[in-house]
């Protein structure tokens, strides 16, 4: 095996083995497994349609991480304005430093009746914990794969359940820290059970040269609702891997958003399968890129039932030598009729190095249905600039105006009202701070 | 004092000479008209005093208020008290005209020393400009220019030109796209802006807008230079006779 990469994980596997949480239970089985496969597919690379413009084999080879240190003394949250995007609502917070539950760094008490929150390792003896963790989505097994490396390593992450017909009183927060370099593996769990409901936020924040690996397994229930937000900030030398794979059933809702301020690169997975009649999935999302930062989304979204819509807008800014990717499938089975499918992407140039690349795909079996995809590159339009400075405004302000004013579009579909004003609030910031200067 | 003066002006685009020594004062209080054939350099004349990139000076000078105004950069220019109407405003998809309005306002008062306006005044104030416009709120909420009619569209620079009060207005083909009782209403918006301390330059191809708003002077341009200069009476001749007399190739 010439992927070096995949062997300092396997060698982890091998060392920590025993020690893992549900050593000698049904998930050490199912690690085995995971293991032998992903280390039989490696680590994706260019080679591969679904990883054409993202080289994880190379990016992990080069930085070899080895795996992030348990943090165990006092942390300090960086006071910067990510951090902190959430603080002014009220919510639950569980926080997670190197990819470990901090229940003194949390505060998620008094949950309503019907909520059951916990850290993933206390509950991996129930039977909803397996059946999601063996979840398979075979639409893009190249994507996939790097599922089975978090199942083999996963050390800890959230899980919440929430029994039917229960609403969370307020958003849940899960905040992730990379304190200190290093490979850390994480898995959330969502089940919302029957007309259940809940706003998640996810933050992914911290300066170190980390590999975050995070997959969160969602399921809805019928006419269960779910509002996904998340954010993500990190340093220069981390990679970030994000795989949210959410199972709708019949009449359920799924609205996630992700803006991405980006790190090394980083690489957001959002699967959707639609398993029962009349559900929806709003999957958008924006990004800000400086740098050499390099930001790879990539979305399937499965209707494998007739009758449901999903919309999807991407909408990115690149600055400095950035590089932004979007790639985005929908398929639409044979008796999926009366689907709404539809997939935009749009791309803001603010340097001649920056460079994107768009790959939307509709793959429609049925013929009953309204699917549309678009996407456009541009860059700032000079004429807009000059109208807007023979007004007396200053040519960097004309420019942050027309910035945001682009973002805006893709961040007026954040599902909640007071995430939203402050997403925008960190996009505006984005480019004020001079980050966001040619 | 002039507000304006423009001496011996050579303006050339992309390395091609389009004005060819104009010389032009205009006094405070003072509305000039520049009539002229297509290609004569009237749009170049405008960009040229907003400060718009590759519109360079190669000869000649051009003082506003006693100061050269080519060492200020176009917002500069623009918090100095230049203001130029488009011929074709642009669309800026996103940005409302409000937010637009608040932040080119706050932008110049900023520039000149003065405090920002607050949400509150500055609403009770654009209301108040807009209204003797024909400018609703519902207009202000929408992206600026972004679906507007023509009339709208010239309305809204009038309003910006109200707002934002500038010492010397340029308007550029101002009657461009506009019917009869669009102009009207544009030139009477103009016309309440008129006022010992306010310049203003209409460049327009036909005499019509000048039957609105009346100029103390008419200027000829042909071929990048001013080839006559007279009263308002000259806009009417032109109307009959047409440029042919001007054109710079038969001169």
């Amino acid at each position: 095996m010439n992927d070096k990469a995949a062997q300092i994980f396997a060698e982890t596997y091998d060392r920590e083995r025993a020690v893992l949480p549900g050593a000698g239970g049904w998930l050490a089985r199912r690690r085995d497994a995971a293991l032998k496969s992903f280390v039989e597919a490696g680590l994706p690379h260019r080679r591969l349609e679904e990883w054409k413009y993202t080289d994880l084999k190379q990016a992990l080879e080069k930085a070899a991480f080895v795996p992030a240190p348990a943090h165990e003394g006092a942390v300090v949250l960086p006071d910067t304005a990510v951090a902190s995007a959430f603080a002014a609502i009220d919510r639950h917070v569980v926080v997670f430093v190197n990819g470990r539950h901090r229940p003194d760094l949390s505060k998620a008490v008094r949950l309503p009746k019907g909520v059951e929150l916990h850290s993933l390792n206390d509950v991996l003896h129930e039977q909803w914990v397996k059946e999601l963790v063996e979840r398979r989505f075979d639409d893009a097994r190249q994507s996939e794969n790097v599922v089975d490396l978090n199942t083999a390593l996963m050390h800890d992450g959230a899980a919440l359940r929430i029994r039917k017909g229960v609403r969370l009183d307020k958003p849940l927060h899960l905040l992730f820290l990379a304190a200190d370099g290093g490979a850390s593996h994480t898995r959330n769990l969502i089940l919302l059970e029957e007309d259940a409901d809940a706003t998640i936020f996810e933050s992914h924040i911290g300066g170190a040269a980390a590999f975050a690996d995070i997959v969160t397994d969602v399921a809805l229930g019928d006419e269960a609702r779910l509002s996904h937000v998340k954010l993500q900030d990190e340093g220069a030398g981390a990679v970030h891997l994000a795989t949210l794979r959410t199972r709708l059933a019949a009449k359920s809702r799924l609205s996630s958003f992700t803006l991405t301020l980006g790190c090394g690169i980083s690489r957001t997975q959002n699967f959707v399968l639609f398993a029962g009649e009349g559900a929806q999935a709003h999957v958008n999302g924006a990004y800000a890129l400086k740098a050499a930062q390099h930001a790879d989304q990539f979305c399937v979204i499965d209707h494998a039932v007739p009758g449901c819509t999903s919309h999807t807008l991407f909408k990115g800014v690149l600055d400095g030598a950035s590089e932004g990717i979007f790639q985005g499938k929908v398929i639409v089975r044979p008796h999926a009729q009366k689907t709404d499918g539809r997939q935009m992407t749009h791309a803001l140039l603010l340097s001649r190095d920056a460079a994107m690349n768009a790959k939307p795909e509709l793959e429609i079996y049925a013929d009953d249905v309204q699917c549309a995809h678009g996407s456009t590159v541009g860059e700032l339009s000079r004429e807009a600039i000059f109208f807007l400075r023979s007004r007396g405004i200053p040519e960097m302000e004309a420019r942050q105006l027309l910035v945001s004013a682009f973002l805006d579009e893709a961040l007026d579909l954040v599902p909640h009202e007071a995430a939203r004003e402050a997403l925008k609030l960190l996009a505006a910031g984005w480019f004020a701070d001079g980050e966001g200067r040619a | 004092m002039n507000m304006l003066e423009i001496k011996n002006l050579h303006v050339s685009v992309d390395g091609k000479e389009i004005l060819k020594g104009i010389d032009l004062d205009i006094r405070a209080g003072e509305v000039h008209a520049i009539m002229g054939p297509n290609g004569s350099g009237k749009s170049t004349l405008s960009y040229v005093l907003s400060g718009r990139e590759g519109y360079e000076v190669t000869e000649g000078s051009i003082r506003f208020k006693g100061r050269d105004l080519t060492e200020l950069n176009v917002d500069e220019r623009a918090a100095a008290g230049i203001f130029l109407a488009f011929q074709y405003p642009i669309e800026i998809p996103g940005v409302t005209t409000m937010t637009f309005l608040k932040t080119a306002l706050n932008a110049q008062r900023k520039a000149r020393g003065e405090a920002e306006l607050d949400a509150v005044r500055f609403l009770k104030l654009v209301r108040e400009k807009a209204k003797p416009l024909n400018v609703p709120d519902e207009m202000l909420k929408r992206a600026l220019n972004v679906g507007f009619s023509g009339g709208e569209k010239k309305r809204a620079e009038i309003l910006q030109m109200a707002l934002l009060e500038p010492a010397l207005a340029v308007l550029d083909e101002t009657d461009s796209g506009l019917d009869i009782d669009a102009l009207k209403t544009v030139a009477a918006g103009v016309n309440a802006l008129r006022n010992p301390e306010r310049a203003m330059l209409v460049i327009t191809h036909y005499q019509r807008l000048l039957d609105y708003i009346v100029p103390d002077a008419v200027h000829v341009l042909s071929g990048g230079r001013i080839v006559k200069t007279g009263g308002r009476e000259l806009a009417h001749e032109l109307e009959k006779t047409g440029y042919a007399a001007y054109d710079a190739d038969a001169a």
